[in-house]
């Protein structure tokens, strides 16, 4: 059974604060641990590689300039910053490979979120993929008429006007053709939306999210004292 | 809908840069041109929406520059009043004015938050600089200055070649567009 769509954001969320709670360097590296654990537990072992992918240049300027250069602050900093990153960008790598805009658009809507906020999240989400292969397509479509958009530094900098105008244009048109989309379907009309499924909270939600309090509750509770 | 449509926008250019092996970010001329169309709040909005989605994709840990995107709108916005985008003259300056505060906060969050080291680009400077013998916080400030200005001159001269070439019936729909290009 899937988890309810917030209860992903509200895991994200511990692992980061627990990230930089816990006494570096032991607690952050262990905690990257768990989470590369539970990743790889649930099958998710892309979502390992993908965050070690992410964090593997941080680890190597950590390393350069807290290990190696002088005035650094040490080996077990660079450990523990890059513990860090890893732990939070696996995390992140999870929840955005289970993120189902649909289930989550259905959720903000039974939690009483104003239509227009879950709709600005939902919305986002959607248009980042399909923005980026869309600047794709200008990059092929402006090569195929001749774009030089390798070599010198100068030429492709020259490269990005005939990229980037088009892309921000074309966009910014799209906008009235959305809007009046949304219109027509009475976006605007005000009352409540019925989502036909509503996720459920399962007892397992409830675990993991008072889990993750209690442990961030826990962790800040025991550096304090 | 505008603001999905900038915060795709700042996204797909980190996608842009990627392609084209530049060592820029460019990632926020969606926020500067929402804040030049739609006033600063808009502006803010796609700013810190656009930290909260990248960071899902690369981290959470990205979120404290999400203070850099409200400075950058901030400035944008400013720089719409003033009609910053009537032609590339203005773009660069106030581009450069955005460029080094945005460094500012942003070398503030990088060597309290990130130890000095971030995105790959800035933190090779950084590298390099402190190779040189450079203190920790004078390579980061440096670093981040550095690209921050050349970076945001770049988006801001984009923004407003963009802004100018926006057909009238749809700029005229953005009082503030009107004036940012002093139309």
């Amino acid at each position: 059974m899937k988890l309810h769509p917030f209860t992903p954001f509200a895991l994200v969320l511990a692992v980061a604060a627990l990230a930089f709670i816990l006494p570096a360097p032991s607690g952050p590296a262990a905690l990257y641990a768990a989470v590369a654990a539970t990743a790889l537990a649930r099958g998710m072992r892309g979502a390992v590689v993908a965050g070690a992918v992410v964090s593997l240049p941080l680890w190597v300027f950590l390393v350069l300039l807290h290990a190696i250069l002088p005035g650094g602050e040490g080996a077990a900093a660079a450990l523990a910053q890059g513990a860090r990153l890893g732990a939070v960008a696996t995390a992140s790598v999870m929840l955005i490979r289970t993120f189902d805009p649909s289930r989550f658009l259905d959720a903000a809507s039974a939690g009483g979120w104003s239509l227009g906020a879950a709709f600005l999240i939902v919305s986002t989400m959607q248009a980042a993929p399909r923005l980026r292969l869309r600047a794709g397509s200008i990059l092929e479509a402006q090569r195929a008429r001749g774009l030089v958009a390798g070599g010198s530094p100068v030429a492709r900098l020259k490269a990005l006007v005939p990229v980037t105008l088009p892309l921000a244009l074309g966009t910014l048109a799209e906008v009235d053709e959305r809007a009046m989309a949304l219109e027509i379907r009475a976006f605007g009309g005000g009352g409540r939306r019925t989502p036909l499924e509503i996720p459920a909270m399962s007892a397992r939600d409830r675990l993991l999210r008072w889990g993750a309090v209690l442990a961030v509750s826990a962790a800040a509770g025991w550096r304090l004292l | 809908m505008l603001i999905p449509s900038a915060v795709a926008i700042n996204l797909a250019m980190g996608f842009v840069t990627n392609q084209l092996g530049l060592p820029l970010y460019l990632d926020t001329i969606g926020t500067v041109l929402t804040a030049a169309l739609a006033g600063p709040w808009a502006g803010i909005v796609t700013g810190l929406l656009s930290q909260a989605v990248r960071s899902l994709y690369e981290g959470f840990i990205w979120l404290p520059f999400g203070l850099v995107q409200v400075v950058i709108a901030l400035c944008a916005a400013l720089a719409a009043r003033a009609a910053g985008f009537r032609d590339t003259a203005r773009s660069v300056g106030w581009g450069a004015i955005t460029g080094i505060a945005a460094g500012a906060v942003s070398a503030l969050i990088s060597h309290v938050v990130f130890r000095g080291v971030t995105a790959t680009g800035v933190t090779a400077i950084t590298t390099l600089l402190a190779g040189l013998g450079l203190s920790r916080a004078e390579a980061v400030t440096v670093a981040s200055l550095a690209t921050d200005i050349v970076d945001k001159v770049l988006v801001f001269v984009l923004a407003g070649t963009a802004l100018r070439g926006l057909p009238l019936r749809v700029a005229a729909r953005y009082p503030w567009a009107m004036r940012a290009t002093g139309r």
